[in-house]
């Protein structure tokens, strides 16, 4: 039974280093999560030159690999070099966590790149310092960790079982993981008014829509005479011909993120009344003479 | 195209194929609350009981009075009202005589590039140019009060005065953010609009910025305006500066411009807002007339009457922040924006 203890220890291991050098490789710090100024009292240059280090992206890179490569080691061979390596590993993360849990708990431990931004508390210390006397226990591990998960023993995923539940119950990161998946899920769309809208876009949307098909052949000049922008829609006014007369035809092209549509208007080109110094009535504008048409792509 | 004519030329033809907008752009039924009427121009002459200007409608005559006040660098008499000398005057609300006057002000905002002993280099954005302040002793306590960050990257925000060797600072506009202008903390992309914005409305204008030209072999130079070149023209038009406007095709905006600190909607040159004092009550329409790359930088706040939300929202030429009732000299007021233009 105690080999069976000992050897899942390095299947442990092995996962934890793996998901951590995923979640380094994959989830970036979030910028401005560690403050530089507290209440505008910048921090003390030896922490801040600690934090701003964890936070650059090629330290967490190196990291992550490192714990990539001492992982696979782990579960492909049972040399005691690979799992001295693990046991200076987390003895130094323990130090480490525990420095920070008293001189810059907010910002947090990094353990799990960007997923580990919450504060630094008891649980985390409490984790690190589980890992590391599961690290030392390795070290009596007779089986790599490959030849244990393929020897198929009941026993072995029991207590792995056992101890990821006690994994997941020490770690904060499992609800800031939860909560990404949900704001990346719900995450609304930028409203359109705010969108930044490229005018390679526009065009596309306005090719592609029934009302530019509707007036393409009317239209004389591919270059519109001007392009201007009022909050979701752009418009976009093009020189025309229609009952052998000059026209203008102005479409309108919504700038949401998705189900863009299209609107035009066949506008005579009327002398423009000027816009008052202040302006204290609305405009009278000879609608009448418009012809406003809808549409959706 | 003139912008005045590209502007109605614009609503007319969004209205044509949008519809009328809901916001409509009526005068207050309060004549309390309706624009006054400012005048902008060069004084032709003065006495104590009537000041004579030239502006762009010809040949203006304005009574004063005891209670008229008049700026020159500070509290100034009649004997500031000297010929040649641009003002902008604010009728009383009866509309019958000088209530303010303002003589050659004119205001420095945006990013400090370089400080001497009593001089600072200010960027005040691509479209404005630069401008070399003068901060004589007597206002530079007054502005360190106010801007303790005299250093390159932050933001400096001045009242001043012209004269002939540039800008003198008087007084400060408003008090300077506390971080650098390339720090900015602007909110997320998905951040809805707020209905309706609050923030700041500051004002820009009286000052022409050296720009920065290229010569043939690539070598630049910078070309000084004259100080004494009338700005009544600029005084005097109703306008506004908004941080939001469209980079794309012929829209106005400046292509590097920062997103600001208020999440506001893409506008264009010739748009119209409703801008409403809420320190006077007074409410105007006023066309975007330029880029406000300069007011995006600005995450401040106005405390004139109550403590606005932060941001400035608009930045607006001298005539118009006194059509709405603005202090030239205080430098800002609370205000509510709402554009006029398409609804969604």
């Amino acid at each position: 039974m105690i080999t069976v203890v000992l050897n899942t220890q390095v299947v442990l291991l092995a996962a934890v280093l793996l998901a951590a050098c995923l979640a380094k490789l994959m989830v970036r710090h979030p910028a401005g999560a560690a403050p530089e100024h507290v209440h505008g009292v910048p921090m003390p240059a030896g922490l801040g030159r600690a934090t701003a280090l964890r936070q650059s992206r090629p330290v967490n890179v190196g990291l992550g690999l490192a714990e990539g490569i001492l992982g696979v080691s782990l579960l492909v061979t049972s040399h005691i070099s690979v799992r001295v390596a693990t046991t200076v590993t987390f003895a130094v993360a323990t130090w480490a966590v525990g420095e920070l849990r008293v001189h810059r708990p907010d910002a947090g431990c990094g353990c799990f790149g960007g997923l580990s931004t919450k504060r630094v508390g008891r649980r985390s210390v409490v984790r690190t310092m589980l890992f590391t006397a599961a690290a030392i226990a390795s070290l009596w591990a007779p089986h790599a960790g490959a030849d244990v998960l393929f020897s198929g023993q009941a026993q072995v995923a029991l207590v792995l079982a056992l101890e990821l539940a006690l994994f997941a119950a020490l770690s904060p990161e499992l609800s800031v993981l939860r909560e990404r998946h949900c704001l990346l899920r719900h995450k609304p769309p930028d409203p359109c008014e705010r969108r930044a809208s490229p005018l390679a876009e526009t065009y596309a949307t306005l090719y592609d829509s029934a009302e530019w098909l509707r007036y393409e052949e009317s239209v004389s000049s591919a270059a519109p005479l001007d392009i201007w922008r009022e909050g979701c829609w752009r418009f976009l006014v093009f020189p025309a011909r229609a009952d052998e007369r000059d026209v203008e035809i102005v479409f309108a092209v919504s700038t949401a993120a998705r189900d863009r549509t299209v609107r035009a208007a066949i506008s005579p080109p009327t002398t423009p009344t000027p816009t008052p110094a202040i302006e204290t009535t609305p405009d009278p504008t000879p609608v009448e003479a418009q012809t406003p048409v809808a549409g959706r792509t | 195209m003139p912008l005045a004519r590209q502007g109605a030329r614009r609503r007319s033809q969004q209205e044509a194929v949008l519809g009328a907008p809901s916001i409509r752009r009526t005068a207050p039924a309060d004549a309390s609350r309706a624009p006054l009427g400012p005048v902008a121009g060069t004084i032709l002459d003065a006495s104590p009981h009537l000041l004579v200007l030239h502006t762009a409608d010809g040949e203006v005559r304005l009574p004063m009075t005891e209670a008229t006040t008049v700026w020159h660098g500070g509290r100034g008499g009649p004997g500031s009202l000297r010929p040649g000398r641009d003002v902008v005057v604010r009728p009383a609300a009866d509309g019958l005589r000088a209530d303010r006057v303002w003589v050659d002000i004119s205001r420095v905002a945006g990013v400090i590039l370089a400080c001497g002993r009593d001089t600072v280099e200010v960027d005040m954005g691509p479209h404005r140019g630069r401008a070399h302040v003068v901060i004589p002793p007597h206002a530079l306590g007054r502005i360190l009060v106010r801007h303790p960050r005299m250093e390159p990257g932050y933001l400096i925000d001045t009242i001043c005065v012209r004269s002939p060797d540039g800008p003198r600072a008087v007084r400060p506009g408003t008090s300077q953010p506390g971080y650098r202008a390339d720090d900015l903390a602007s909110p997320e992309p998905g951040t809805p609009v707020p209905d309706p914005i609050r923030g700041t409305a500051t004002w820009f204008g009286g000052i022409v910025g050296q720009q920065s030209h290229t010569r043939g072999d690539g070598s630049h130079t910078n070309v000084v305006r004259g100080w004494r070149r009338s700005l009544a023209g600029a005084y005097a038009t109703i306008g506004a500066a908004y941080p939001a406007v469209d980079s794309e095709g012929n829209a106005g905006g400046c292509p590097d411009a920062p997103s600001g600190c208020v999440a506001l909607p893409y506008l264009s040159v010739g748009s119209v807002l409703s801008v409403r004092n809420e320190c006077t009550g007074r409410t105007a329409a006023v066309p975007i007339t330029e880029c406000g790359c300069a007011a995006a930088l600005y995450c401040d706040r106005c405390v004139e009457c109550g403590t606005s939300p932060r941001g400035r929202v608009v930045e607006l030429t001298p005539a118009a922040f006194v059509s709405l009732g603005g202090d030239l000299d205080g430098g800002c007021f609370n205000v509510v924006v709402r554009p006029t233009g398409a609804d969604r």
